[in-house]
Parts: C-alpha cells; sequence; structure tokens
C-alpha cells in the first residue's frame, strides 16, 4: 500500500524543488496608461502572475493630498480621469508592498 | 548448433559500452561534485555563515539608530520577469534599536511621503532583506535612502550613494547605455 505511493511522492519532491524558486518573490507591480486624453488606466498585480483585485490605489497630488482614493476592480483595474493638478500614482498593497508611477512616466495614448 | 555462435557480431560502439559501461557512470556520478562549492558557497550565504552578505557597506546612521547594511550578493539588480530589475540588500540593526525599530524601508530616491517609503524589509532584526527596484533610467548619482519608522511613530531617515552602497550596480546602469 505505501510503496504503491512512493513514485507520486517522488514526482511531488521534484515537483516542489523545480518550482520552489518562483515562489520566492512576488513583487508588486503597477502599470498605468493614457487611454484617452481625458482617462488614465492602471493595472496593478504581482510578478508571480497574481492579480489585484481590491488593492488600493491612490491619486495623490505632488502636495500629498489624496486627488482620487480608489481601489482596483475585480479585473485588477482602475479607471479614473486626470486630475488637473501634478500628481502620481500609489498602488499600496500594504506597508513596504507600493509601486509609485510618476505622471511623467504614464504612456499618453 | 549453438545460438551464441549463430549471434551478429558486435559493433565496435556496442564492445566499447559494455566494456567502460561501469566507469562511465562512474563518472556521471560525479558531475554533481562540480556544482558543490556553488552549492555550499550559495548555502552559508542563505544561512549567514559568510556574514550579512557578499559585500558589506557598513553601518548607516539613521537619526538615532543604526543599521549595518550589505549587499546580497555583489552583483546587479536580477531581472524579476514583469516587476523589473531588483537589487537585493540585507541589514542587521544595532544592538540597541532592536526593540524600537517598528520597520525599515529603503528606496533609489527620497521618498515622498512614509506611505511611499519604498520596500520593507522582513526577517528578524539580525538578519533582515528586501529587494529593491531599480529602474533603468535610475541616475548614476542616485541615492539609496533608508527610512526606519519606530513604535513611537517617530520616523527618521539616511541615505548613502548608490555608487557607494552597490557599485556593480552602479556597473550595471552604466551598461544599460543611459536609458531614458
Amino acid at each position: 500500500m505505501i510503496n504503491a505511493f512512493r513514485p507520486l511522492h517522488a514526482v511531488l519532491l521534484v515537483l516542489c524543488a523545480a518550482f520552489s524558486t518562483s515562489a520566492l518573490a512576488h513583487n508588486p507591480m503597477c502599470e498605468c496608461k493614457a487611454i484617452d486624453a481625458e482617462q488614465i488606466q492602471c493595472t496593478g498585480g504581482f510578478s508571480d502572475g497574481s492579480g489585484a483585485p481590491g488593492v488600493t490605489l491612490d491619486v495623490i497630488g505632488y502636495d500629498e493630498t489624496i486627488l482620487v482614493p480608489g481601489k482596483l476592480g475585480a479585473d485588477s483595474t482602475l479607471t479614473f480621469k486626470k486630475p488637473g493638478a501634478e500628481f502620481y500614482v500609489l498602488f499600496d498593497a500594504g506597508p513596504g508592498h507600493v509601486v509609485e508611477i510618476d505622471q511623467a512616466d504614464i504612456e499618453a495614448p | 548448433m549453438n545460438h551464441v555462435t549463430a549471434e551478429k557480431p558486435r559493433s565496435p560502439l556496442s564492445h566499447f559500452w559494455h566494456t567502460w559501461r561501469f566507469h562511465i557512470n562512474v563518472l556521471l556520478l560525479m558531475v554533481p561534485l562540480g556544482f558543490m562549492p556553488k552549492y555550499f558557497a550559495d548555502a552559508a550565504l542563505f544561512r549567514g555563515d559568510t556574514g550579512l552578505g557578499q559585500r558589506e557597506i557598513g553601518e548607516v546612521q539613521v537619526g538615532p539608530w543604526s543599521l549595518r547594511l550589505a549587499e546580497f550578493r555583489n552583483e546587479g539588480p536580477v531581472s524579476d520577469g514583469p516587476a523589473g530589475p531588483i537589487k537585493y540588500f540585507n541589514a542587521a540593526l544595532c544592538d540597541s534599536c532592536r526593540d524600537q525599530v517598528k520597520a525599515t524601508y529603503l528606496r533609489i530616491g527620497k521618498p515622498r511621503s512614509l506611505r511611499a517609503a519604498g520596500v520593507i524589509f522582513f526577517g528578524t532584526p539580525y538578519r533582515m532583506g528586501a529587494g529593491v527596484p531599480v529602474p533603468e533610467k535610475t541616475k548614476t548619482d542616485a541615492e539609496l535612502w533608508i527610512t526606519m519608522e519606530g513604535w513611537d511613530g517617530a520616523m527618521h531617515q539616511a541615505s548613502i550613494p548608490l555608487s557607494q552602497a552597490s557599485p556593480a550596480t552602479l556597473a550595471w546602469l552604466n551598461k544599460q547605455g543611459g536609458k531614458p
């Protein structure tokens, strides 16, 4: 009975060893692009391929006022109207797990 | 008639294989030995037997506190796929500040706020690690900013030039050819 499971154990061990490095780090990432002259769409996620639905994404002015407080939707994206003032986007998945995108780094449509 | 004599004569390759197969297999078993030095060096690095990291940066004073900083590997940033190039640092808090410091953050460039202080160090105060994203357009005169947050709410910051923190990262940036 036990012997029958040994090959399975061996296969599991090999799989665990093979995929262990990919589980080591999953850094937050965020990408924003202007979809038209008025609107900006940001997509968040993690480098292990997982999405970030419900994660906070705030649009913050250079004077540190929060211009657009938001959360990513079920598809890990958030679309917002481009603020008039200078701003940056902060993808905030918790302390130390943030991505900042300056307005200068947002691609034009 | 004997069955054996009726068989085809062995090819030279087959003869070679049958003569030397045991020796060849012993040689195959020795192949992993070549990888042993790297394996043990990595194991010692991960365990901390060879120090905080491959290259010690030294003690950095951050307000009333200080921390010992080291490059985990003495090399440029490594790619983390879509998250971009990441450079790993290790740190150890000073003896007197272990109980006082709640969190330590690392960022290239001065943080705009505590919320955007960069990546957080995780691990024990004796040996913590953090991976800093290094944008390819990072300027070579950039600074590495350390933000420390105390349990009493105090926040202290300090910076060291990136060239001092990681010459290998600077060399890597120069090799990128100053991308816009």
